[in-house]
């Protein structure tokens, strides 16, 4: 057994290694900590790139994939990648859900059955509210959205992002994802971070390193301790929390991360549910 | 006038320097005591590559069983044939703290052929001429007058001492980066640039 697999079977360090597939995105949202929008830097890694990954994850004792952006799902072999990657480890895929209609809806059928499940970002069971922070009709779309994928067997999570993670939570937001299908079990609530354009908006709770799970992500810039590290402010990559720009072989990063979560005092871990 | 002095100053650096709020978590124990110069930002980008170029460095650059004079006479001249700006600079005012004088230095950083009245140091200067300066073969008379002075196991560390010091000027210099205010400020105190 590799020390990685150790490390994670021990809880010391998280099983789940993420993949920023692209930085893109269809929308602009108010709190975007890549600052995605649809003319920015794409950032994409190739599809042989995130099976490799995946593959490496596997190898070393990783027990579980992401895929986030930007929004996953511009790049037009998305489901079928996600579907591959499930095949592989577990995966969760995070996506805005307002791409979901016509070819998108069709190809992400590939999903259902499969060990993959989306995440879509829902912020407010208020139309107004969402969309403020998210851009117009984000709301119509990610409703209409969320019970055709979950219609055709695919399993989805919502995640609810906020200023006041507890009002946002509010028994509202609840019954309307239970209306969409969604189980209590798979809505995820979690604070703005400020970093990325929230930052710039002054937006968010402060975190540090150990405010975030340790989570190894994959990026075509690199390696990053946790997901909510290759953020992006005034077009600049941020590397804070870069751990290595070499990815492959991923022992490399996985090392790097490993040594300095054994490092790291007693204690050290955050009580911020950033997830 | 001191011929290096009249190359041309890097102006901006083409890489970003990282600062303690950007420097990587690996590479932040580097800049917990202020600013460690360029090089280390520059290289702070890459932190796996930092990791072990900066031990590297420092063990081939910093004391060792060669004196200190020898060690800074090696880099200074390496830097001058190199035509570093920023090397020059930096490891003139190291020169000057080691016990160099004035005049040696300045003789040292020209692009010219330097000269010391010592032999054991003179055939040093050809040695460097030499290895840095050309490419191809050393001319075995160089390494023959070299080696009356110098014992086996010194002359590889001279060489390497070159050769790291050579890495450190093309990165130094395709790079532009910046010597520090107060080198300048010491250097213009000396008359030296
Ligand atoms: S938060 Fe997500 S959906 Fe919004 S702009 Fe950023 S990547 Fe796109």
């Amino acid at each position: 057994m590799t020390a990685i697999a150790e490390a994670v079977r021990a809880g010391e360090l998280p099983g789940r290694v993420w993949m920023y597939s692209n930085y893109h995105c269809n929308l602009a949202c108010s709190y975007c900590l890549t600052e995605s929008a649809p003319k920015v830097s794409k950032r994409e890694l190739t599809s042989e790139a995130m099976i490799g990954v995946a593959h490496d994850a596997a190898d070393l004792g990783f027990t579980a994939l992401g895929v986030t952006g930007g929004e996953p799902f511009l790049l037009p072999d998305m489901a079928h990648r996600l579907a591959e990657l499930g095949s592989i480890l577990p995966t969760v895929g995070l996506t805005n859900g307002t791409l979901f209609t016509g070819r998108r809806l069709d190809a992400a059928e590939e999903l259902a059955g499969t060990d993959v499940a989306l995440q879509i970002s829902l912020d407010s069971a208020d139309p107004d509210v969402n969309d403020a922070a998210r851009g117009p009709e984000n709301f119509a779309k990610v409703v209409a959205a969320i019970p055709a994928l979950v219609e055709r067997g695919v399993t989805v999570r919502i995640a609810t992002t906020g200023q006041d993670p507890d009002a946002v939570a509010a028994a509202r937001l609840c019954a309307l994802h239970r209306d969409l299908g969604v189980p209590d079990e798979d809505h995820v609530v979690r604070p703005i971070i400020n970093r990325g354009r929230a930052a710039e908006a002054g937006m968010g709770v402060d975190v540090t390193e150990s405010d975030l799970p340790a989570e190894l992500t994959v990026t075509a810039d690199g390696a990053f301790w946790s997901p909510f590290g290759p953020t992006v402010v005034a077009g600049q990559l941020d590397t804070d929390l870069l751990l290595t720009r070499t990815t492959v072989p991923l022992r490399v990063p996985a090392q790097t991360l490993l040594g300095l979560l054994q490092g790291r005092p007693a204690g050290a871990d955050s009580t911020l549910n950033i997830r | 006038m001191n011929t290096a002095g009249a190359l041309v100053t890097a102006a901006t650096p083409r890489v970003p320097l990282l600062d303690a709020a950007s420097a990587p978590l690996t590479a932040r124990r580097y800049f917990s005591d202020g600013d460690p110069g360029p090089i280390v930002a520059a290289l702070a980008s890459v932190p796996e590559l930092l990791e072990v170029t900066l031990p590297f460095l420092s063990t081939v650059l910093s004391a060792s069983a060669l004196d200190a004079r020898t060690k800074e006479i090696v880099i200074v001249r390496t830097s001058a044939v190199q035509e570093c700006r920023y090397c020059i600079d930096a490891h003139s005012v190291v020169a000057l703290d080691t016990g160099l004088t004035v005049a040696e230095v300045r003789t040292l950083s020209e692009r010219s052929p330097a000269s010391l009245p010592d032999e054991r140091e003179a055939a040093l200067l050809a040695w460097i001429d030499a290895v840095a300066g050309a490419t191809g073969p050393v001319q075995d008379s160089v390494a023959a007058r070299l080696g009356a002075s110098y014992r086996d196991y010194e002359i590889v560390e001279l060489t390497l001492l070159i050769g790291a010091t050579m890495m450190l000027n093309r990165f130094c210099t395709a790079l532009s980066l910046p010597t520090s205010t107060e080198v300048t400020m010491r250097l213009t105190e000396e008359g030296l640039v």
